[in-house]
């Protein structure tokens, strides 16, 4: 009989939940599942980027996951710094490149946390896919969809893991909320999602080239100004958008389990006329199939609100805010009623959520209990996630897939940012599993 | 020596071979690491230095002293002499020296921690007092030693000073 693929795959798992229980079938199950552990020691990896954002993860590497053999970076100065994270946690040192292609031709490395400006990830992560490197890449996925995509086949060409650092991810605080509350419909229906990160301040950096002649006109940076605030030029960047927007999109996306239909967008340069190319005030609305929406706003002249997800349902109202606390406000009684709990358990990402209604001895009102979050445990349980996907196959929570989603989303709000308008975002490419 | 039955022999051997299979196992999974379990988590290198530092019983000091100087050719000895134990009673090769070498190491586990107490010990199943599944395991490989399985099957029956009237053990 010739089934296809999908009818096979749906015969097993009918058969298979036909005969669940069935002691000596079961047994033939077990034995299918008879594994023992799988060789290596610590994955081998070489950083592509060691500035602000790479040394952040540079520190969270756990020795029993990875050894950092090597760093490239076109500024020795973030070379040094890198240097001195590696010194401080009395971990080996390791070797220099200012070419990172340099890197990856001399090091016996497997894979490669890249951590450069967003215009640089698709062309650098592709070419490491295609060299046979594992890849960790920093959020935006790339600078524009069709960079996105063929960062996705490129891994899928090559069968090598590629994971997108939406940190968040792999926040024990955001898998408590995402199983205990949303999944359980603790909400009830959500229909909007109001998503922001608020600043007051000027995004400039202040900094010093490495020395008097450094040019880094050769890796594409006119003058050390354009390399050191990249954030601040279209060429390199998708400014607050991409910088701080995806992250929390990404979340949405996670939470509503699904991707944005369109956006409408307005913004602009209103309160550092500096030079710079990117808004320092945007406003974006996406929105969603079944009615759902997601309202984002990131400014630079008010840091009153800080930075956090809220969900409101119509049964209650979550909040995440600032990547360390969690509340949750009963809809009903409009105040704070349920307490989050989150439990590490040992070094993994696992958690438990529990809804529990909290009251003191005193009887006070319920307060918004929260467990700070650890911020850096997310970094260090991606990293290790990762590479644990690379040794033994274990799977990702952000892959090529879910990063996509949200960065096309933030791509289209740049776009109608631009525009003042509203675009309609088109469907993936293909299906995606 | 009285002739064996085919289910006796057959019974013999496959005690054998899964003894074999312990030490095999054993010995290559503590080669294998440094490893990864199946979900994820680093496994560090294998050492003798645990065990031997956890001795206990009336034998305990000369373990302590062999753990100062496990990290060394302890903790390779150690997997290569299980796996090798192992090989040779699954196959039936050099099955005597297998089975002296399978009870000098059950020995020195047993004598390295024999359990005395016959209480509850963290970390270890069941409860114990004097027997312990070292001992039981180790009484097993002297019981597959004298009953000369190797003239039963196994590649030792390829070999000359195997191959004797007597290697036809088993009665129909």
């Amino acid at each position: 009989m010739n089934l296809t693929p999908e009818q096979q795959a749906i015969g097993r798992r009918n058969f298979l939940k036909a005969v669940a229980g069935v002691p000596a079938l079961a047994g033939l199950g077990a034995a299918a599942a008879i594994s023992g552990p799988v060789r290596g020691g610590p994955m081998r990896i070489g950083f592509i980027g060691v500035g602000g954002e790479g040394r952040v993860l540079l520190a969270q590497v756990d020795p029993a996951y990875a050894t950092v053999l090597a760093m490239a970076d076109i500024n020795p100065s973030q070379l040094a710094k890198a240097d001195d994270v590696l010194q401080k946690q009395g971990r080996r040192a390791a070797t220099h490149y200012a070419d990172w292609q340099d890197m990856i031709a001399h090091e016996d490395i497997e894979g490669v946390v890249v951590a450069v400006p967003l215009w640089a990830h698709a062309d650098i992560v592709c070419e490491c896919l295609d060299a046979g490197k594992h890849v960790l890449c920093e959020k935006m996925m790339a600078w524009d969809v069709a960079g996105c995509e063929r960062m996705r086949q490129t891994a899928l060409k090559n069968r090598k893991v590629l994971e997108i650092g939406y940190q968040r991810n792999y926040n024990p605080m955001y898998q408590a909320a995402h199983d205990g509350i949303i999944k359980t419909g603790l909400l009830g229906d959500v229909y909007l999602s109001r998503i922001l990160w608020h600043r007051n301040g000027n995004w400039r950096r202040q900094g010093e080239p490495p020395s008097k002649d450094y040019n880094p006109s050769k890796w594409g940076y006119p003058t050390f100004e354009h390399l050191w605030n990249w954030r601040l030029y279209k060429r390199y960047s998708r400014g607050l958008i991409a910088e701080l927007a995806s992250h929390e999109m990404n979340i949405v996306n996670w939470f509503f389990g699904a991707e944005q239909t369109s956006v409408m967008g307005t913004g602009g340069i209103y309160r550092f006329k500096d030079g710079r190319e990117v808004p320092d005030h945007v406003y974006a609305t996406w929105e969603y199939d079944g009615g759902r929406t997601a309202v984002f706003s990131s400014i630079e002249s008010n840091a009153f609100d800080h930075y956090y997800e809220a969900f409101f349902g119509t049964k209650a109202t979550l909040i995440l805010q600032g990547e360390a606390e969690a509340y949750l406000f009963d809809e009903a009684t409009g105040r704070p009623a349920t307490g989050l709990e989150v439990t590490p358990k040992g070094s993994g990402p696992a958690l438990e959520a529990s809804e529990s209604r909290v009251a003191d001895a005193a009887g006070r009102g319920a307060g918004a209990s929260t467990t700070p979050g650890d911020r850096l445990l997310a970094y260090k349980n991606e990293i290790s996630a990762f590479c644990a996907a690379v040794r033994t196959g274990a799977p990702l929570l952000c892959g090529p897939d879910r990063a996509m989603g949200s960065a096309r989303a933030c791509i289209m709000a740049v776009e109608a940012i631009e525009k003042k308008t509203r675009l309609e975002i088109p469907p993936p490419v293909a299906a995606r599993t | 020596m009285p002739t064996l039955s085919r289910a006796q022999g057959t019974a013999l051997v496959l005690l054998r071979t899964l003894i074999g299979w312990h030490f095999l196992y054993e010995g290559y999974y503590k080669l294998v690491l440094p490893a990864w379990a199946r979900g994820g988590t680093p496994m560090a290198k294998w050492s003798a230095a645990g065990y031997l530092a956890g001795a206990t019983g009336p034998l305990a000091a000369p373990f302590h002293a062999l753990g100062a100087v496990a990290g060394s050719w302890i903790d390779l000895a150690v997997p290569i002499g299980l796996v090798l134990v192992g090989l040779s009673l699954m196959l039936g090769l050099f099955t005597r020296a297998g089975c002296w070498g399978a009870m000098l190491m059950l020995a020195l586990f047993y004598l390295s921690a024999i359990p005395l107490t016959g209480t509850p010990v963290p970390g270890q199943e069941g409860e114990y007092l004097l027997v312990s599944k070292n001992l039981i395991e180790f009484v097993a490989v002297a019981v597959i030693l004298v009953s000369r399985t190797e003239r039963i099957a196994g590649l030792d029956l390829l070999l000359p000073s195997t191959r004797t009237p007597a290697a036809t053990a088993t009665t129909a």
